[in-house]
């Protein structure tokens, strides 16, 4: 009895710290495992409905169709990087045979005309969208603050906001479409139209939540810190400057974060009805093949879409982090 | 040769004439060094398409170097419909486009969005098709008569059509079919099918602000993207469509409907799609315009040299996502010199898609005026026109110098030969009478008027809405 | 010696959707320099609006305050607030929430150097040095204190208005902070009002308490001198007879002749109570 007491007692320190090892690994392998059986579930899922549904186009694509056509992609991609090559190798030699000829002739570079690859419009969308959101935020950031800092600013331009947020991108691309061909008139312009078509739709969609919080964000900012400014005497530029603006990212970010969203939702809608270059375009024009592939890589696509939207949250949530003093604010 | 009255714009289409009759007796006398062609005036150009088959010159020229010969960096780019492809060249957006050939006609004389586009290039002959769904298919059989085979005995007409749409309507069904634009090709030959079998498509009314085209209409015909047609109708939204390819056999093969007829058996050798620009695009870029004719042109012969040895290469590049992107058996099928109507039902239609051959690619006005006849007979041109404006309007838009120039510097250059183009010298941009049409009359396009009284359905002279 | 604040006849009237609320009436105090005046008094008695009058965060109806002869009508760092709930911007840490009020103040004034120099002789004075480069988040509610009072006394204020600067510390805490906000004040000698709650604070760190009557239409009931000797010391102090006098008669004030009347008056005087004894 004693013996076994004894070995009781003895056994405690390194049994609780079993334990800890234990509950740690748990802990661990359940953040791993548990979304590891979710993804399995998933496959298995998918795989199984996809066989048994029928398209004219044949059957719905499952994973090994996607995992198929991912790899084709990235063939295509590089195909055409090496017909990029041999491009640029013809038209050195084209230029140079009429510089032969013609001496004063100054040589001109342009740029690659092949079709954009999967890839290509991958990177078209995401510099798209950001652009757009960026613009949205030099925007809707000083408007906001505006917006807060002043009560009758808020009761001019309130309803114009609740009007123009539920609007759906669809609704604007005609408009924008026609006004940026109107306005948008450069013999040598900088930016092809239908970035600008994109960028614009993009901004008119994603400004309004932008606006609202960091209004409210300005609105809502404890009364004590304008005290402070006040009793400091602060000139206006320095108290939005320092007090302002800084109070408000929280609530900015939590705009920027929904507005992001938004963003790449409308970006995807926006490019597959104006036909502008993208992965949205990517999608439409797979739809319009109707391929035995087309199916496949419209679900590759699906995936990418999600994925590159999850990875712009994520990145905005590591900015939160790294630049919002309140650090509650920047948990999920 | 012309009749009647001499107007002013009269006297300047002749000058045009004159022109391309100088132009196509110097290719006679090729020895005569022409001017040498100067570079492009601007070298990086844009040009939209609508995924369809007959776009293939323009893949052709890219992808074999040809617009690159010409120093044009050419970027090709598919549009979502015709209106927007339209809107495109308008506003500068693309610097040409594959276009229906009612396009650059109808924005001529302000039919839909106004605008002065010009065709110097003429892009192929046939390649369309009508098809119905599996179920208006099953009615439709019972009237048409069998080979020895078994087979049904082609051409198809819409006779064998018409108790199905009485039945329909005697039901208080709509009778939907599907055309791609209103002043598409589509529009005319499913209308002139239609017609030509006694079962009316309806009239256009402008002048009342009636741009739906269902006035009388015994079957309604509406608006589709040519790849969304066979998803149209396998959603029951239309009973049928006329469209090109590979559209038509996308349907064979997916198994959801029956191409009956092509317009090949409509009308032998019907121009198709042309390829426009501005008129502003040519004047300001004439050496632009000339050189991107040239690379059209040579991209067509290639398409047809060696009876269509070619043809299996350019379905390869026409089912790339980026060009027409259907698989290619489906392409395969059509642009290979068969079509398969019925599934398994497999016909050798060796002119089913012409890009060059029977001066495929020479922009007749006579073509030019069978649509605006066309247009007149449903309606879309309200009023009486003299002959004279016929002819007019053609020369304003069918571009017959410019092409003539090109293929002049081709001959020149000793690109092509000037075999090539025998059948042009002295050309007067008229083709003679054409006989092969599916009700049998004849076509004179140097006599509109005449030929639109010819029809039993259609509006004739004196008659407006 | 001279008059330096003279709160002259204030008025405070707010407008509420019922009518007006008349806070304050015929408030009048004058404040000598080097002075140190608690304002004592029940809750919701407006002695806060008096100090937000004084900072000009409120304006008076009617009535005025001068300030070295001059009639001030804005906020201004020579009147530096320490607010109730130290009012430290929470983004930046100890030594930038004083920078940002040192370079106000002294934009033209002080070099860089000196600058750095005074901010870190103000960390030094409210012994918070260890935590200059610390967030507010990361200290204690009594560390945050210290930075506001810091901060407060960084601007050389002409007066030091103190909104219940302990209230929302632990008795410790708060006892320690009165203590160290003497021997500050044995240094710099600073006119200074300060609201409390607190009978005991009131009386260890005035020269007057100035204790006002129950709103609506709240204004000065009595002012009490204090005339213990400095250094105070509060262990000493508590068998003082004078100071013991002059804390009853605060709490007579408050407790007998400014009962507080309230639909929950329970609540408030075991409150009240609670607190004094937590000091005591």
């Amino acid at each position: 009895m004693t013996a076994l007491m004894s070995k009781k007692i003895v056994g405690i320190a390194p049994m609780n710290r079993n334990k800890m090892i234990m509950s740690f690994i748990a802990e661990k392998t359940q953040a791993l495992i548990l979304p590891l059986v979710g993804i399995c579930c998933f496959m298995l899922l998918w795989s199984f409905t996809a066989s048994s549904i029928d398209t004219s186009l044949g059957k719905f694509p499952g994973p090994s169709a996607v995992a198929t056509q991912v790899v084709n992609l990235i063939d295509e991609h590089n195909a055409e990087r090496n017909k990029e090559d041999a491009f640029y190798i013809r038209q050195d030699q084209r230029n140079e045979m009429r510089q032969a000829k013609d001496p004063s002739y100054q040589a001109k570079v342009r740029a690659y005309t092949g079709k954009e690859t999967f890839l290509d419009q991958i990177v078209t969308s995401v510099v798209t969208v950001l652009s757009g959101f960026l613009l949205a935020a030099v925007i809707a950031i000083p408007l906001g603050i505006a917006i807060g800092l002043s009560k009758n600013l808020n009761t001019a331009i309130n309803p114009i906001i609740q009007i123009f947020k539920p609007v759906s991108p669809l609704a604007w691309l005609p408009l924008v479409t026609m006004v940026v061909s109107a306005v948008y008139v450069s013999p040598e312009p900088m930016f092809a139209k239908s970035f600008i078509t994109s960028l614009i739709t993009v901004t008119l969609c994603s400004i309004w939540p932008m606006v609202i919080n960091t209004s409210f964000g300005v609105v809502s900012m404890n009364q004590d810190w304008v005290n402070v400014s006040q009793v400091l005497s602060l000139p206006k530029l320095v108290h939005i400057q320092k007090i302002v603006l800084p109070a408000s990212i929280p609530a900015i970010f939590t705009g920027m974060r929904m507005s992001l969203g938004i963003a790449w939702m409308v970006l995807i809608a926006a490019e597959m009805l104006a036909q502008n270059p993208g992965l949205g375009k990517f999608v439409w024009d797979e739809f319009q093949n109707g391929s035995s592939q087309s199916l496949s890589r419209i679900m590759t696509a699906v995936f990418v879409i999600g994925l590159i939207g999850y990875l712009l949250d994520l990145a905005m949530l590591q900015l939160q982090r790294a630049l919002s003093w309140d650090k509650s604010s920047a948990q999920r | 040769m012309f009749q009647a009255t001499l107007k002013n714009e009269y006297k300047k289409l002749c000058l045009t004439v004159l022109t391309g009759l100088c132009l196509s007796g110097s290719l006679l006398t090729a020895s005569l060094q022409a001017t040498e062609l100067g570079y492009p005036e601007k070298e990086e150009l844009k040009f939209g398409f609508i995924k369809l088959t007959d776009m293939a010159p323009i893949a052709i020229a890219y992808e074999k170097g040809f617009f690159e010969d010409e120093g044009l960096y050419v970027t090709i780019e598919s549009q979502a419909n015709w209106k927007v492809l339209l809107d495109g060249v308008i506003d500068g957006r693309l610097d040409g486009a594959h276009m229906l050939a009612g396009q650059p006609i109808a924005a001529t004389i302000g039919y839909g969005t106004k605008a002065e586009i010009i065709t110097p290039f003429s892009m192929d002959l046939n390649g369309n098709a009508i098809t119905v769904s599996n179920e208006i298919w099953k009615q439709m059989k019972v009237n048409i008569p069998k080979q020895a085979d078994g087979r049904p005995v082609h051409p198809i007409k819409a006779d064998a059509l018409k108790p199905v749409v009485e039945k329909y309507l005697d039901e208080g069904k709509p009778f939907n079919m599907g055309m791609v634009f209103p002043v598409s090709t589509h529009n005319y030959e499913l209308r002139y099918w239609l017609a030509a079998g006694d079962i009316h498509p309806g009239f256009y009314a402008p002048h009342k602000g009636d741009t739906s085209g269902k006035i009388n209409a015994q079957v309604l015909l509406s608006v589709t993207p040519p790849p969304q047609m066979p998803a149209t109708m396998e959603a029951g939204t239309i009973y049928g469509y006329c469209v090109g390819e590979p559209w038509n056999q996308q349907a064979v093969f997916k198994g959801i409907g029956v191409p009956v007829v092509t317009d090949y058996e409509i009308w032998k050798n019907n121009p198709e799609k042309v390829f426009g620009i501005t008129k502003a695009f040519a004047e300001k870029y004439p050496n632009t315009t000339i050189r991107l004719t040239r690379a059209l042109i040579r991209a067509a012969k290639w398409l047809d040299e060696n009876n269509n040895a070619n043809r299996p290469e350019a379905v390869k590049i026409l089912s790339q996502s980026n060009y027409v992107g259907a698989d290619y058996d489906v392409i395969a099928n059509s642009m290979t010199g068969t079509f398969e109507y019925e599934k398994g039902d497999v016909r050798s239609v060796p002119d089913f898609n012409v890009f060059f051959r029977y001066n495929a690619t020479y922009p007749y006005y006579s073509d030019a005026i069978w649509y605006l006849t066309q247009m007149r007979r449903w309606g879309q041109i309200s009023d009486d026109m003299p002959d004279s404006w016929y002819k007019d309007i053609a020369a304003k838009v069918y571009r017959p110098d410019i092409y003539m120039a090109a293929a002049q510097s081709l001959v020149d250059d000793k690109i092509l030969s000037k075999n090539d183009f025998s059948d042009l010298v002295g050309e007067d941009g008229f083709r003679a009478p054409q006989k092969h049409f599916i009700d049998n009359i004849v076509y004179d396009g140097t006599q509109p008027n005449a030929y639109i009284n010819k029809f039993k359905i259609g509006l004739k002279t004196g008659d407006k809405l | 010696m001279s008059i330096i604040l003279d709160i002259s006849k204030v008025d405070m009237v707010f407008p509420t959707p019922k009518g007006d609320f008349t806070a304050l009436k015929g408030v009048d105090l004058q404040i000598k320099k080097g002075e140190f005046i608690s304002l004592i008094g029940h809750s919701g008695c407006g002695k806060s609006t008096v100090l937000n009058i004084v900072a000009c965060i409120h304006k008076a109806t009617m009535g005025g305050v001068i300030l070295n002869n001059k009639e001030v009508t804005e906020p201004g760092p020579e009147r530096a607030v320490v607010f109730q709930n130290h009012s430290l911007l929470p983004w930046l840490t100890a030594y930038q929430n004083i920078e940002l009020a040192v370079k106000q103040v002294f934009k033209n004034k002080m070099s860089k150097t000196e600058m750095k120099e005074w901010i870190e002789h103000n960390l030094r004075l409210v012994h918070m040095d260890h935590a200059r480069d610390k967030r507010p988040d990361e200290i204690s509610g009594g560390m945050k204190q210290r930075i506001g009072i810091a901060r407060a006394l960084a601007m050389k204020p002409e007066i030091l208005l103190m909104d219940e600067p302990f209230g929302a510390l632990d008795a410790l805490t708060r006892a320690h902070m009165q203590d160290s906000l003497m021997e500050i004040q044995q240094k710099l000698n600073n006119t200074v009002i300060m609201i409390t709650h607190d009978v005991d604070e009131a009386v260890l760190l005035s020269d007057r308490i100035v204790m006002m009557t129950n709103g609506p239409a709240a204004t000065i009931g009595e002012i009490l001198d204090v005339n213990l000797p400095h250094p105070r010391n509060r262990l000493a102090l508590a068998e003082d007879v004078e100071y013991n006098r002059l804390r009853s008669a605060v709490l007579t004030f408050l407790y007998e002749k400014q009962r507080k009347v309230e639909v929950i008056p329970k609540v408030e005087a075991t409150e009240s109570k609670q607190k004094t004894s937590d000091v005591a």
